[in-house]
């Protein structure tokens, strides 16, 4: 099954390779620069999972987080971050990401978090069908 | 070991193990103690009587059978009279006993109440003065550009400016308490409890770092999946680590364990710090309680943790001497009552 992923970062160089990564395994994946471009993506299309960059210029990430929490409460957020703040990592957890995972990520460490992800949001979805 | 902290899952007085313990023994010994007090002519001769008839029924059996026989019906009868007295005064002792057990449950819950109304007065009370201060300093401000016809309203200004600040800082405090309300259904999947720990362990390692803190991670690698909710999870593990990088000083160290223990599965985040002074020992899961300074902790951390495990099924409990350190303990089913499961998954 194919699983709609979003990936927000500033930085170009990290995100091409992400993009050429999950592309290999035939995982199609989008890119926004910015929070405001990926709360822009997400109005469009309904993703499953967002892998979302903590420190970006501009929009924070964890506000972004909280905004795509009220906007999509299904998708599934994976944090992302260069430097291992505690703060921002118990705030994210709070507010309700998935996960939290440390840059250099290793890539097959973050494609089992992304199918995991995937995996509660469509259990998610499940539940929610059985409650209506 | 301390005793599951969730007993009476339904109770107001599960936050902490050790303190209902001991309020059960209590409760167990007061009870013994009415009984013998009350009854104890009773069961002096219901433990005495019979057997001393019994006696005498041997004894009459070498006289004449008919006189054993009476004997003997006599023994029956006192013993049944004694046994349904003893009977109906135990299940009244066991009401009292009841009763006094939802009293003092009735009475924790409301001492719970107390405490989160006041915790949350506290909170709010000093934005509230700052606003009002603030308010009234601009009203005075504008009153006297008023008067004098010049206006520098950059004063003014910047008293509205801290009025809305205080004004974010109470709605974040309530936000947090709504979060905390709200019930956040749990989503199952197998999880690798190993995984997050050591996930979690890494976001904590750096800062730890920086306070010559070492976290050891004591994990084994043969550790069973667990159907639970992942993400929350993590919350508990994160908060509990971070709480106990912030309960030791520098050079301190945190040990996270975990191990399957029959039906549960166990972790551990035990830390070597201060403690928990015996007197807080059974606050620690209340919302609102701190022992921090104020402003640095809302005190919701670990009561958002009791109640995150509890919503997972399991257990949260504290060990603690002063000045050793404190271990907590989450215990969490290793596998799912089917009522619950069935829910979510079928």
């Amino acid at each position: 099954m194919e699983i709609n992923i979003l990936l927000v970062d500033d930085e170009s160089d990290f995100v091409e390779t992400m993009v050429k990564r999950f592309g290999i395994r035939k995982m199609p994946i989008d890119s926004a620069k910015s929070g405001q471009e990926a709360l822009a993506a997400l109005a469009a299309k309904d993703y499953d999972v967002i892998i979302l960059d903590v420190r970006m210029p501009g929009m924070d990430g964890l506000e972004v987080l909280k905004l795509i929490r009220e906007r999509a409460p299904l998708t599934e957020v994976i944090m992302l971050t260069g430097h291992a703040s505690l703060e921002a990592g118990m705030q994210g957890m709070n507010l309700g990401a998935y996960d939290y995972v440390l840059k250099p990520a290793d890539f097959d460490d973050l494609l089992d978090k992304v199918r995991k992800a995937f995996e509660r949001k469509q259990l998610n979805v499940k539940a929610r069908k059985q409650g209506a | 070991m301390s005793r599951p902290a969730s007993r009476e899952p339904e109770s107001g007085s599960e936050r902490q193990g050790i303190s209902q313990g001991s309020d059960q023994g209590m409760l167990a010994r007061a009870t013994g103690a009415r009984l013998w007090k009350d009854h104890g002519l009773l069961l002096w001769a219901h433990f005495l009587v019979p057997p001393g008839l019994a006696a005498l029924v041997v004894a009459a059996t070498f006289a004449t059978p008919v006189l054993a026989g009476i004997l003997a019906g006599a023994v029956l009868a006192i013993a049944a009279v004694s046994a349904r007295g003893l009977l109906s005064r135990l299940s009244q002792a066991e009401e009292a006993r009841l009763a006094l057990t939802n009293q003092l449950i009735q009475s924790q819950k409301l001492a719970a109440i107390g405490e989160l109304s006041a915790g949350i007065a506290h909170e709010i009370n000093n934005p509230i003065a700052i606003i009002a201060q603030e308010a009234e300093w601009a009203a005075h401000l504008v009153g006297e550009a008023e008067k004098t016809g010049t206006a520098d309203f950059a004063e003014v200004k910047d008293s509205l400016r801290e009025v809305r600040a205080q004004v974010d800082r109470c709605k974040n405090i309530t936000h947090k308490l709504l979060d905390f309300a709200r019930k956040r259904e749990p989503v199952l999947q197998e999880v690798d409890v190993v995984r997050i720990i050591e996930d979690m362990a890494r976001l904590v390692d750096k800062e730890a770092s920086y306070k010559n803190v070492t976290l050891v991670r004591d994990l084994p690698q043969d550790l069973p999946t667990l159907r639970t909710d992942a993400p929350l999870l993590r919350q508990v593990v994160l908060n509990l680590m971070t709480n106990a990088l912030h309960a030791v000083d520098t050079g301190g160290r945190i040990q996270a364990s975990a191990r399957a223990d029959g039906e549960m599965l166990e972790i551990r985040i035990a830390d070597n710090g201060c403690g928990i002074q015996p007197e807080n020992i059974d606050k620690v899961f209340n919302p609102f309680f701190t022992t921090k300074p104020p402003g640095q902790g809302t005190g919701l951390g670990l009561s958002m943790c009791h109640t995150l495990v509890t919503g997972m099924q399991g257990e949260i409990s504290v060990e603690s001497k002063p000045g050793q350190g404190a271990t907590f303990i989450v215990r969490l089913p290793l596998r799912h009552s089917p009522l619950h499961a069935a829910g979510k998954n079928t």
